[in-house]
């Protein structure tokens, strides 16, 4: 591969962890860390695993074996993280609505059902075409969780729209950064599944840790941007005491 | 469509339509303007006379069965466009619920915290009286749930709104 490419996928990998470090520290700062303490870890889950497969590509890098199983192995944490990352979001979405958090579990179980059925259904559908190796497995699986997340993060968007419910700018952060990765996420596993030249593959292994960089600057973004003022009136209106007269009378 | 190309697009569509979301936030904020507009333009009269069940008793003792199934579609599919509109306004409601129960104050904070529960029920409420609505423009002799529950949590909520402009008028420097 040319020079170019080794420097923006080295860019790609180290700056958006280097990146992330200031997440946690300014959550912790912010005590955010007490309202979101699994974001917070993964955050932390994150920078660690950065540097132990880091650490483990620079070691190996003539097999690239302890990479790969180091890689395997922490994807399933990261993952396990992210749906609890999801959980979250949804618990703080719906905070002080007693009868809308019940439908929207009741829903949330629902798409998390027909979600699991589309992600299985996928896999059945490619089984017959993928390698049946440990590789193939795990790109099946990330592809259907994939699937499972951003449909979850969609619902979660749709349905808090539905009701008029505003996010608070950093809850709306996370969920957007998160979204935003799922969805390449998807590509990404998608294509892993194909058989891409050496080139193409070089280059789609871009697309992951280019959509990771921007949802770490998303998240660091709706930290660092203060509360969206909201249009609480601080003045009575009116016409409304006039209004409701009326509708006194017409009662 | 090959399964890959499928999922790719997936992808895309996903993306698109978080960055929609996104961007649209910040026209999603609450507007008391715009919930007031929504309130004034609604005749929540003429609403209570179209789904008023003793009203459908008279005009079923004095039609025709065929002209009473006409006329109570027509009333259903009016009562429909009342529905939506209310429906509308709970929305408008409820944003505004929302956003005055961040205020720095307790008691708007407390009262916004009530105007969005109670928003968000009627927009439930409205919902589901959509969809009896909806069966009974198409089966006229299907006879729809009681808009009581409806219209009650109309009133709670303007009732509700009615005294948070009170709240603020108390606080409001002109008052004091």
């Amino acid at each position: 591969m040319a020079q170019w490419y080794k420097l923006v996928l080295y860019y790609l990998w180290i700056a958006p962890h280097v990146l992330l470090v200031g997440v946690p520290v300014l959550m912790y700062v912010r005590r955010l860390h007490k309202d979101f303490p699994i974001f917070f870890v993964y955050t932390l889950y994150e920078t660690f695993e950065f540097l132990l497969l880091f650490v483990a590509y620079m070691i190996g890098r003539d097999t690239g074996n302890l990479y790969r199983y180091l890689f395997t192995a922490t994807l399933v944490g990261s993952t396990a993280l992210r749906f609890g990352v999801i959980q979250e979001i949804f618990n703080n979405v719906f905070r002080g609505y007693s009868r809308l958090e019940t439908l929207a579990a009741v829903s949330m179980r629902w798409i998390t059902g027909l979600l699991l059925l589309a992600a299985i259904s996928s896999v059945l559908y490619s089984a017959g075409a993928v390698p049946e190796n440990l590789l193939g497995m795990i790109r099946l699986l990330g592809r259907s969780v994939a699937i499972i997340q951003a449909g979850l993060l969609l619902f979660l968007f749709l349905f808090s729209r539905m009701f008029g419910l505003s996010w608070r700018s950093f809850v709306f952060g996370i969920a957007l950064g998160f979204a935003i990765f799922a969805s390449t996420e998807l590509a990404k596993w998608t294509l892993e599944l194909t058989n891409l030249t050496r080139y193409a593959r070089g280059l789609l292994d871009l697309l992951p840790t280019g959509s990771y960089h921007v949802s770490v600057v998303v998240w660091m973004g709706y930290l660092l941007a203060a509360e969206k003022p909201v249009g609480t009136p601080t003045h009575p209106v009116p016409e409304l005491d006039q209004w409701s007269g009326e509708l006194e009378r017409s009662r | 469509m090959s399964p890959t190309l499928l999922f790719v697009l997936i992808a895309v569509a996903l993306l698109a339509v978080f960055a929609v979301l996104a961007t649209r936030r910040t026209k999603d904020l609450a507007d008391l303007d715009q919930a007031f507009t929504a309130i004034r333009l609604l005749d929540i009269e003429a609403f209570r006379n179209l789904v008023d069940p003793e009203e459908e008793t008279f005009l079923r003792a004095r039609l025709s069965a065929q002209e009473f199934r006409r006329i109570k579609r027509e009333r259903a599919k009016a009562a429909l466009a009342y529905v939506k509109e209310l429906s509308r306004v709970s929305l408008q409601f409820a944003r505004f619920g929302d956003a005055a129960q961040r205020s720095p104050d307790p008691a708007i904070a407390a009262s916004g915290r009530q105007i969005a529960n109670s928003a968000i029920y009627l927009r439930l409420r409205a919902l589901d009286a959509s969809v009896w609505l909806a069966v009974s423009a198409a089966f006229p002799s299907f006879d729809p749930r009681s808009m009581h529950s409806l219209l009650e949590q109309y009133d709670r909520a303007t009732y509700l709104l009615q005294n948070h402009n009170g709240l603020i008028h108390a606080q409001s420097p002109v008052a004091s």
